[in-house]
C-alpha cells in the first residue's frame, strides 16, 4: 500500500496534479507516518507553491533532506534565522545537508542577511562541490567575489564531474545491459532497470534546479523523486535508485506509469519529456490553482512560458548542462540521429530537438489518434520554445544522456563531454563576472567569443543589452534586446533594464507595448510592473509611476532595481527623504547595485549636501570605474566643493572615458568660467558645438561669457540662438532678462547661478 | 495658460474647460503646503478644495471678502493658478471676482493678479506671469485667492478644486540651463 501510494503521488506530481498529489500523500502519511513520508508531502506542498504548510509539517525534523527541505520553505517564507538554523551543521549533524544544493541556499541566507563574507564560503563551497551549479557562480558574480571563470571551470571542475558520473556509472551498471539493448526501445517500453538510474539523475537534475529556482524567492521547486529518498550527503547517491528498484518490483515505475494513460505513442514523450515540464512548471506561484485535470495541459504549456520568465537567472547554467548532454548523447544516438536530423528551425539546440524527435517519431509510428500526435506537437512546441533560451528544466535532459552514457559510455565521454560543458562556462562565467565587474566591453568581447547558437538565446543576448546599457550605448542595447525579445518572448530577464534603454530613448510607443506585452505575459513579474512604471515615467506621470514600481516592489522585495527606480520617482517628485529610503533599501539588497549610490549622489548633490555626494558618486565610480556620467557628477561634486583642479582632473578623463558623452566638456566649460577662464571656457564651448549643434544651454552659456566679456553683439547673437533652441520656460525667461539687461553687467550673475 | 480659457479680455475670464491640461513643464506645487480658508460651513472645509472630487466643494461662511491661504515650507517660483468652479450648479455661490495676492506671509501680501470670471463651468486658468521675462514666475512663500465677490451679488461662495503650479526644478542639480538636446539628455542622467 505504501508503494502504491507513494508511487501515485509521484505519479501525480509528474503531472502536475497538485491536488491529488498532496491529498493521496496525506493518506500515505496518515497510513504510514515516517519521515520520508513527510518529506513527501512537504515537497507537495513546496511544489504547490504552499512552503508554509511544508514549513509546518518539516518542523522540528532532523533528517539532512527534510532540513534542507526545511530551510527552504523557510527561505521562501523570508524566515531567513530559521532557515539559517536548519542549515548550519549542529552536533547531529556535522555537515551542512544537502550538499552543493544546501551549500547554496545557506549562502543566499547569509548573502540576504549581509553576512557577505560566509555568503561567499558557502557558494564557493558549492561550486567545489558541484562545478555545475551555475546559480552559485552567479551569485559571487553579483556579490562581486567571483574568481575568473576559467580558473573555476578548470581541470579540477572537470575531475569532479567524472567523478560524480563514473561514480554513478558504476551503480548502473547493473542495467547497462538493457540500456544497451533498448537503446530506441527503452522509452518505449520503460523497464522498472530503466528507470531507477533515470531517476536517480533526475533527482540529481531536480535538485539543481531547485536551488537555484529559489534565488528567486517565488519559486518552489523540490526534488520530485529526490524527495523521500536522498537522505544522504550528496545528491547522488546510489539509496534512491535502489529504493527505486525495489519499488519498481512491487508496482509499475512511475514513469512507466505515467505514460499509460496517454497511449503507447505519448508514453516516449512522457518518459523523455514530462519531467522537463515539471520542473518548469514546479516554479511559477499563485498560478498553480488553476491547474485542474482537465486543463492541465495548457496550463502546463502557461507555466512553461512562465518558468523561464521566472528563473532567468539561471539560464547559462541550464545552457551548460543542454551541451553536456549534446555531447553526450551525440555519442550514443549518432545512428538515430540521422534518422532524424530534420531541418532544424530555428536554433534549436540539437540535444533536445535529438530527445524530442525520437519522442514525435515514434509518436507518428504508433498513435493512431491524432490527439497523441498534438500533444506531442505541444510538447514539442514548448520544448523548442525553452530550447531557444536556455531555460526551464533542460538540465533533466542532461541528466538522461548522462546516465546513458555513464552506463555505455567510456569515461572518455565523459571527460570529453565535461569539458566541453565547462568550456561553455568559462565563456559564460567570465562574460558574466566582468559585467558584473563593469568591464563591459570586456565582457562583449568574452560573449562574442560563443558559439552562435548559445550567443542567440534570450539570457546572452539580454547580457549583452546589459552591456551596452552600462556603456550608455542605448541604441545598440536596444538592438540586442530586440533580438532577446525574438529569441525568447516569454522571457522577463533583463527586461526592466530593456524598459530603462526604451526610457532613455525616449521611444514611448515601444515602451508602453513592450509593457503591455510584459503584462500580458506575467503580470506577477516585477520587471513588467518596472517597464509599465519607466512608460508613465517617460510621460512625466511619476506619481503613477511610482504606483508602477511599488507594485513591482511589492511582488519581489529583493528585486533591487525596482527600489532604484522608486527612488529616481520619489526624487522626481521631490520627496527627497523617501528617495534616500528607497535607494538605501536598494542598497541593503545589493550593495553593489551602483545606480543607488549615484540616485543618493544626486539627491545629496540637489540638497547641497555636496561632501556626502561626492562620497556617494565615489563609491559609484568605485563599483563602475568605467562609466564617465558618473565621473561626471563626480567632478560636478568636486567643483560644488570648490575643489576646481581635482573636478576639472576628473572632467579630463570623463572626457577620456567616453567620447562620445558631451556632459563633461560642458561641465569642464562650466568650472572654467567659476575659475574666470572665460577664454578656456569658449574654447571648449566651441569644441561642444560641433557635436551638439541643437543644444540651446551650449549657446546660453556662450551668450552669458560674451556678456561678461562685454562682447554684446556676440552675446546677442547666442542669446537668441539658444532661445531658437526651445528651451524651458525656466530658461526663456532667464535669457530675455539676459538680452534686457545686456549692458548692465551685474546680472549676469544671476543667469549663472539661477541654477534651480 | 493662453489656451487655458477662452475669452480672455482685460482680466475678464469667461467659460471654463471641462478637462485639466496644464503644461507639460508645471507640477503642481502646493501639496505640501499648509491650507487654510477664511471661513467655512461644517463639511465643507478646507479639505474639499483638495480632495480631487468635483462633487464637493468648499463653502464660505461669513463676511466678504472670502479667503483661501496657502503657505509654502519655503520660498517657490509659481506660474499658475486653476480653479474649479461651477457656474450651472452653484450659480449665486460661483465667485466672480478674485484677487490674487503674493508675498512672505499674512503681513505682507501684495495683489499680483486680479481677474473677473463670467459665468464660469469647469477649469479656470489664473497666469500669474506678468508680462517682463522676468516676471514670468512669483517668487513666494504664501499665495492668498482672494474671493472679492459671487455671481448675482451671492453672499457666500462655493470652490470646487484649486490647484497651483509652478516651473519642474532642472531635472540635473547645479546647472545654470536645462538641456535640449537628445545628446546632452541621453548622457546627463542615468537610471
Amino acid at each position: 500500500m505504501e508503494a502504491i501510494l507513494t508511487d501515485c503521488v509521484r505519479n501525480s506530481l509528474q503531472h502536475l496534479i497538485y491536488r491529488n498529489a498532496i491529498f493521496m500523500c496525506e493518506r500515505l502519511c496518515a497510513e504510514f507516518p515516517s519521515e520520508k513520508n513527510m518529506q513527501l508531502l512537504a515537497s507537495c506542498y513546496l511544489q504547490n507553491n504552499q512552503a508554509h504548510c511544508a514549513y509546518h509539517i518539516l518542523k522540528g525534523t532532523h533528517m539532512a533532506q527534510s532540513r534542507y527541505l526545511f530551510a527552504l520553505s523557510c527561505f521562501q517564507m523570508d524566515l531567513l534565522n530559521e532557515a539559517e538554523a536548519a542549515l548550519s551543521p549542529n552536533e547531529s549533524c556535522p555537515e551542512v545537508p544537502n550538499g552543493a544544493a544546501g551549500h547554496y541556499l545557506l549562502g543566499l541566507v547569509y548573502r540576504y542577511t549581509d553576512r557577505r563574507q560566509s555568503a561567499i564560503n558557502h557558494f564557493n563551497q558549492a561550486l567545489s562541490l558541484d562545478p555545475l551549479l551555475w546559480a552559485a557562480y552567479e551569485e559571487l558574480c553579483v556579490l562581486g567575489a567571483a574568481e575568473e571563470a576559467p580558473k573555476v571551470f578548470d581541470e579540477g571542475a572537470s575531475l569532479c564531474i567524472q567523478k560524480q558520473y563514473i561514480h554513478q556509472g558504476s551503480t548502473s551498471q547493473s542495467f547497462q545491459a538493457q540500456n544497451e539493448e533498448h537503446e530506441i526501445s527503452m522509452n518505449r517500453s520503460l523497464g522498472s532497470e530503466d528507470v531507477s538510474p533515470r531517476k536517480q539523475k533526475h533527482i540529481h537534475g531536480h535538485n539543481l534546479r531547485d536551488v537555484s529556482g529559489n534565488h528567486h524567492g517565488t519559486i518552489s521547486n523540490q526534488p520530485l523523486n529526490g524527495g523521500p529518498t536522498t537522505s544522504l550527503p550528496f545528491y547522488n547517491t546510489p539509496s534512491p535508485m535502489a529504493a527505486q528498484s525495489q519499488l519498481s518490483g512491487v508496482a509499475p515505475p512511475p514513469l512507466c506509469r505515467n505514460a499509460l494513460p496517454n497511449g503507447p505513442s505519448t508514453r516516449t514523450y512522457g518518459a523523455d519529456s514530462t519531467p522537463r515540464v515539471t520542473v518548469n512548471t514546479a516554479i511559477p506561484g499563485p498560478r498553480r490553482k488553476f491547474v485542474d485535470e482537465g486543463k492541465l495541459r495548457k496550463v502546463s504549456e502557461r507555466l512553461f512560458s512562465d518558468s523561464g520568465q521566472r528563473r532567468s537567472m539561471r539560464l547559462a547554467g541550464e545552457s551548460v548542462n543542454t551541451s553536456s548532454s549534446t555531447s553526450i548523447i551525440s555519442g550514443n544516438l549518432i545512428s538515430h540521429s540521422s534518422k532524424y536530423l530534420g531541418g532544424c528551425k530555428s536554433g534549436m539546440l540539437s540535444s533536445r530537438s535529438l530527445t524530442i524527435r525520437k519522442g514525435q517519431s515514434w509518436a507518428s509510428e504508433n498513435a493512431d489518434e491524432g490527439g497523441h500526435q498534438e500533444i506531442c506537437d505541444e510538447s514539442r512546441l514548448n520544448i523548442s520554445n525553452s530550447s531557444s533560451s536556455p531555460c526551464g528544466g533542460n538540465g533533466s535532459v542532461e541528466p538522461e544522456g548522462a546516465i546513458r552514457s555513464s552506463g555505455a559510455l567510456s569515461s572518455s565521454k565523459v571527460i570529453g563531454g565535461a569539458s566541453d560543458v565547462l568550456s561553455l562556462l568559462r565563456l559564460l562565467g567570465e562574460g558574466f563576472r566582468l559585467s558584473c565587474l563593469c568591464r563591459c566591453q570586456d565582457a562583449l568581447n568574452i560573449y562574442m567569443k560563443l558559439p552562435q547558437k548559445h550567443y542567440n538565446t534570450g539570457w546572452v543576448l539580454s547580457q549583452v543589452g546589459r552591456a551596452y546599457f552600462e556603456l550608455v550605448d542605448y541604441l545598440e542595447a536596444n538592438r540586442a534586446f530586440s533580438l532577446a525579445r525574438i529569441a525568447s518572448p516569454y522571457s522577463l530577464e533583463g527586461m526592466d533594464i530593456y524598459s530603462t534603454v526604451l526610457y532613455h530613448l525616449k521611444e514611448d510607443m515601444k515602451l508602453s507595448y513592450l509593457a503591455q506585452e510584459l503584462i500580458s505575459t506575467d503580470r506577477l513579474a516585477p520587471q513588467s510592473w518596472c517597464a509599465m512604471g519607466n512608460c508613465y515615467s517617460l510621460q512625466k506621470d511619476h506619481e503613477t509611476a511610482l504606483k508602477n514600481f511599488q507594485r513591482s516592489v511589492q511582488l519581489n522585495s529583493r528585486f533591487a532595481y525596482a527600489h532604484t527606480l522608486c527612488g529616481h520617482e520619489y526624487v522626481a517628485l521631490e520627496d527627497f527623504e523617501n528617495g534616500i529610503k528607497s535607494y538605501q533599501t536598494a542598497l541593503r539588497i545589493d550593495s553593489r547595485h551602483y545606480n543607488a549610490w549615484y540616485g543618493l549622489g544626486m539627491v545629496y548633490l540637489r540638497q547641497e549636501k555636496f561632501e556626502f555626494s561626492e562620497h556617494h558618486f565615489r563609491m559609484a565610480s568605485q563599483i563602475n570605474p568605467l562609466s564617465s556620467v558618473i565621473m561626471s557628477y563626480l567632478g560636478t561634486a568636486l567643483h560644488a566643493l570648490k575643489r576646481n583642479n581635482e573636478a576639472l582632473e576628473m572632467m579630463e578623463r570623463a572626457v577620456l572615458a567616453d567620447k562620445k558623452n558631451p556632459l563633461p566638456l560642458y561641465q569642464k566649460a562650466n568650472i572654467l568660467v567659476s575659475m574666470e577662464n572665460l577664454d578656456g571656457a569658449l574654447g571648449v564651448l566651441e569644441e561642444l558645438k560641433e557635436y551638439a549643434p541643437c543644444e540651446s544651454s551650449v549657446y546660453a552659456l556662450m551668450g552669458s561669457i560674451y556678456k561678461r566679456r562685454n562682447m554684446y553683439d556676440k552675446a546677442m547673437l547666442h542669446f537668441g540662438l539658444a532661445l531658437d533652441l526651445k528651451p524651458s520656460a525656466t530658461d526663456v525667461a532667464a535669457i530675455k532678462a539676459a538680452i534686457e539687461k545686456l549692458h548692465v553687467p551685474d546680472e549676469i550673475e544671476d543667469i549663472c547661478e539661477s541654477s534651480d | 495658460m493662453a489656451d487655458s480659457s477662452e475669452g480672455e479680455e482685460e482680466g475678464k475670464l469667461s467659460g471654463g474647460n471641462q478637462q485639466l491640461a496644464v503644461d507639460e513643464e508645471l507640477r503642481e506645487m502646493a501639496k505640501k503646503a499648509a491650507w487654510s480658508v477664511s471661513s467655512c460651513k461644517p463639511g465643507n472645509g478646507v479639505a474639499s478644495i483638495r480632495d480631487d472630487n468635483l462633487d464637493s466643494y468648499w463653502q464660505s461662511d461669513g463676511a466678504q471678502p472670502h479667503l483661501v491661504n496657502i503657505q509654502f515650507q519655503k520660498k517657490v517660483r509659481l506660474q499658475l493658478v486653476v480653479l474649479y468652479v461651477d457656474f450651472k450648479l452653484d450659480e449665486s455661490y460661483t465667485p466672480s471676482k478674485i484677487s490674487i495676492r503674493a508675498g512672505d506671509g499674512f503681513h505682507n501680501l501684495k495683489e499680483i493678479k486680479a481677474v473677473e470670471l463670467v459665468k464660469p463651468t469647469g477649469w479656470v486658468y489664473i497666469s500669474l506671469s506678468g508680462t517682463d521675462p522676468r516676471e514670468t514666475f512669483v517668487n513666494t512663500f504664501m499665495l492668498q485667492i482672494a474671493i472679492l465677490s459671487n455671481h448675482l451679488n451671492g453672499r457666500d461662495t462655493h470652490v470646487r478644486q484649486i490647484k497651483v503650479y509652478g516651473p519642474r526644478p532642472n531635472p540635473i542639480p547645479r546647472q545654470p540651463f536645462q538641456f535640449t538636446s537628445n545628446e546632452f539628455i541621453t548622457y546627463s542622467i542615468l537610471r
